[in-house]
């Protein structure tokens, strides 16, 4: 039941002959964030930005009753789209990000078993509410993505994506001008109520500030220097 | 940087309670003490008291746990220390006061323990922010609650 949900039968398949190495696993991340705050297009931006850092990476992601986002990155030529799995929440995405992740440590564990050099794999939540947070048991660093046309108040608001994600991204900078967002109070703001954790604001279409985002996943969990 | 990729035993362990208490009459265990939230995580880099950076990245089905050794040898150890746990215990005066904060604690996704009358609240921030968010929630009115340590509430 866990596994007939995956859309890539070819790798569960391959689980059984291929036992995993005795090592530490891969790095599990996840993507959190809002309904269209840019959470996939942070991720098409950071996989090449990954790549050159010589990181072997494979995403899953999290749609409703969709495919859609592993569809596009599969189409996206960006990553070998057999690296792509998607899981379906059915419910309310934080559901399996969260209270139960099964399904989703179950796609971790096939692509680690199909892909033995595997460093890091990205866990695209559904998009949520400001509430929604990754389980520990699913992901060992998360990054909560907001948006500037959300609203220069979302930091104001403290959700607990805002507060107690591991990095926080502020998102399509380039429309502040567009929505009336003060970006720099809005990014003080946001330093303010997150007590000294970080904060990076990207716009994910130029690239601006990804470099900086693919730095703190590699110094924190990839433990590059 | 020093790379753990298991843990190596418990401190309590007869055998490795012993070689811990040589190293510590030479000031050689190095006792990281770790963020309650941070206990559940399988990878995460440390700084030691000693100045020492640490890289965890532990098997899935192991966990970090208080007491857990991370390395030994003849010269030092590493030990991990878990932050005490703060819970919050409210003591609804009514049944209806009962069902009513049980409903916002599931809402707000506290993580909560019970305990005969009262629901124990883990504190993941300064404890001004629960009250603030109770005090909004039952407006004003006041629910009897007593800040906890770990140990206490264990
Ligand atoms: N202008 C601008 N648009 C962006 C930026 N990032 C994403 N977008 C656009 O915002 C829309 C939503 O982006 P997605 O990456 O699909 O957002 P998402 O968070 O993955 O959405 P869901 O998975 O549906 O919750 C798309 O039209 C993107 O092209 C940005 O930095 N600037
Ligand atoms: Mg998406």
């Amino acid at each position: 039941m866990t596994q007939s949900r995956h859309d890539w039968p070819s790798l569960v398949a391959s689980r059984s002959d291929a036992p995993a190495p005795p090592r530490a696993s891969a790095a599990r991340i996840g993507v959190g964030g809002p309904v269209g705050s840019g959470k996939t297009a942070l991720i098409e931006a950071l996989i090449p930005a990954l790549h050159r850092r010589g990181v072997d990476l494979a995403v899953v992601t999290n749609d409703l009753v969709t495919k859609e986002d592993a569809e596009r990155l599969r189409r996206s030529g960006l990553i070998a789209p057999e690296r792509v799995l998607a899981v379906e929440a059915g419910a309310c995405p934080h559901t399996v990000i969260r209270e139960d992740p099964t399904l989703n440590m179950a796609a971790g564990d096939d692509l680690e078993a199909a892909f033995p050099g595997l460093e890091l794999v990205i866990f695209e939540s559904g998009g949520d509410n400001l509430a929604s947070t990754f389980s520990l048991d699913l992901v060992d660093w998360w990054i909560f993505v907001i948006d500037v046309a959300g609203g220069d108040d979302i930091p104001r608001k403290k959700g607990p994506g805002v507060l107690k994600s591991d990095l926080l991204v502020v998102n399509k900078t380039d429309l502040a001008p567009h929505v009336g967002v003060d970006l720099p109070r809005m990014l003080a703001e946001a330093d303010a109520v997150r007590g000294g954790r970080p904060v990076v604001a990207t716009n994910a279409r130029s690239g601006a500030g990804v470099e900086d985002v693919a730095d703190a996943i590699a110094h924190a969990v990839l433990f590059r220097e | 940087m020093l790379h753990i990729e298991s843990v190596v035993g418990d401190r309590a362990d007869p055998a490795l309670h012993r070689r811990l208490h040589h190293l510590e009459h030479r000031h050689a265990v190095d006792e990281i003490v770790i963020p309650r939230a941070d206990m559940d995580r399988r990878r995460l880099r440390v700084t030691t008291p000693k100045g020492e950076d640490v890289a965890i990245a532990l098997p899935r089905d192991q966990k970090l746990f208080d007491g857990a050794v991370l390395y030994i040898d003849d010269e030092r150890a590493i030990v991990v220390r878990a932050e005490v746990e703060r819970w919050l215990r409210l003591q609804p005066s009514s049944i209806a006061e009962g069902i009513e904060l049980g409903y916002h604690a599931g809402n707000l996704h506290w993580r909560v323990r019970f305990e005969g009358e009262s629901l124990l609240i883990a504190l993941e921030g300064p404890a001004e922010a629960y009250y603030a968010r109770l005090d909004n929630l039952f407006a004003g009115r006041r629910i009897r609650s007593t800040l906890l340590t770990g140990s206490a509430a264990a």
